[in-house]
């Protein structure tokens, strides 16, 4: 028990003393993650939204699809884009393997079918008279699309916290693709898995803290959005 | 304005519209009556170019009506639809307004001066900077043709608009309504309500299980 409370003492003197260490882990995390958050945006957003107002054949294929993708293992993700970006695979002449781009492209890949299916949610489950209106008041369909997101702006920031809370708290793709290596691609995830295999329990803590309080914020403003 | 011949708009298994012969003329006032289910929004919407028919000849102003995304866009913008339960876009009343206007281009200025106006005809002028959440039903009905009215369509379709207004407001409503086709517009209206069907002294259409005809 006295080698906890130590533990634990240890951790919040880490925490409140702004440990170097400390510090460039929670950066490192949440500069890759954010970074990621916003491409997988950029990709997921239109996705889920052309997916929940179009008809087509084998749309609901691309659906059992994208349900399927967003329960992919992160250390699947890792392995495939291991492959692609190694030095014998196909982009390894990018040189992108054991670097932060690397890391974002891998958690890219886990976020966007979270984000995009839960904005697919957000569009089947709006209401259903907001796209005629926007029709019959002459909007383009990109005029629409744009509006339509505006109608559902918590939806849509649900499935961007969501998607962000996976990929800050993953730590198979950052240890994969970005080789935990210390001031360039060490994540609070992989620092902690390291440290605690090393013996430094308080540092693995320490950043076990963070990260939680992390998931408590992102959970806290999941909440907001879902209630709205 | 429309002319639709041999039209058949399938829905479901259970439903489809059938237009045998349909004329719709620049200016006029015509009355769309049936019962509950006969097919009264649908017609609407075939008319606001939303629904896609199967079968059939399909003309409005002259030009026949295709399924290319462009070509519908910029036919749709001479024509605006005002549903039963009308869908206000979130924000202000005058964001709502100003909406239609923005996506045709219409400078800042003249939409703000646009939007007075229309809100002024349905008597709501002092509505324009109040959030749409505020609103009574019988408001957001007003403020939905306040907002087709801004756009000064050739068509205007009405699904059952009186239906959440009250009885003070209606001569008003009916009024106005009277007076849009002496601009050109044409009105299209679905009611329940025989004796504002009479009131409004338009060329009636009459469907029954999904049969579109004329009463004489």
């Amino acid at each position: 028990m006295d080698y906890l409370y130590e533990s634990l003492q240890t951790a919040i003197q880490l925490i409140f003393g702004l440990d170097h260490e400390v510090r460039m882990a929670v950066w490192t995390s949440l500069y890759t993650s954010s970074t990621a958050i916003v491409f997988a945006s950029l990709f997921g957003i239109p996705t889920g939204l052309w997916l929940g107002l179009s008809r087509f054949r084998g749309k609901r294929v691309l659906i059992t699809l994208l349900n399927t993708l967003m329960a992919l293992p992160t250390v699947v993700v890792g392995l495939l884009l291991f492959g692609l970006l190694s030095r014998q695979g196909p982009l390894g002449s990018w040189g992108l393997l054991f670097t932060p781009p690397a890391m974002i492209l891998g958690q890219m890949v886990l976020a966007t079918p979270i984000v995009a299916n839960l904005v697919l949610a957000a569009v089947v489950g709006a209401d259903k008279r907001i796209l005629p209106t926007l029709l019959t008041l002459g909007a383009s369909p990109l005029q629409s699309a744009i509006q339509f997101l505006k109608e559902i702006p918590f939806g849509v920031m649900a499935a961007v916290i969501a998607g962000f809370g996976r990929v800050i708290a993953e730590v198979g793709v950052a240890m994969m693709l970005g080789g935990n290596i210390r001031g360039t691609t060490r994540t609070m995830t992989t620092a902690i898995a390291l440290e605690t295999s090393k013996g430094e329990f308080a540092f693995g803590l320490a950043l076990g803290i963070i990260l939680l309080a992390l998931a408590l914020l992102v959970n806290l403003g999941l909440n907001f959005f879902q209630q709205r | 304005m429309y002319s639709l011949k041999d039209m058949t708009v399938i829905l479901s298994e259970q439903f489809s519209l059938r237009i045998p012969q349909l004329d719709i003329g620049k200016g006029e006032i015509h009355i769309v009556t049936g019962a509950n289910g006969a097919g009264k929004s649908t017609l609407l919407n075939v008319l606001a170019l939303l629904h896609k028919p199967q079968q059939g000849s399909f003309h409005f102003a002259g030009q026949v009506v295709g399924r290319k995304a462009p070509q519908l866009q910029s036919l749709r913008r001479r024509i605006t639809m005002v549903e039963q339960s009308p869908y206000l876009l979130q924000g202000t009343v005058s964001s709502n307004l100003a909406f239609a206007l923005k996506v045709r281009n219409i400078h800042k200025e003249d939409r703000h001066q646009r939007s007075y106006e229309a809100l002024a005809k349905v008597g709501m002028a002092d509505f324009l900077k109040r959030q749409v959440k505020e609103l009574s039903g019988g408001e957001i009905q007003r403020v939905a043709l306040a907002r087709a009215l801004v756009l000064q369509p050739e068509v205007l379709l009405l699904d059952e608009p009186t239906a959440n207004i009250d009885s003070d407001s209606l001569a008003s409503f009916e009024n106005l309504l009277l007076s849009l086709p002496a601009s050109g517009m044409t009105i299209i209206l679905s009611t329940h309500d025989k004796a504002q069907a009479q009131r409004l002294n338009g060329k009636q259409i009459f469907i029954e299980k999904g049969l579109v005809s004329r009463m004489m």
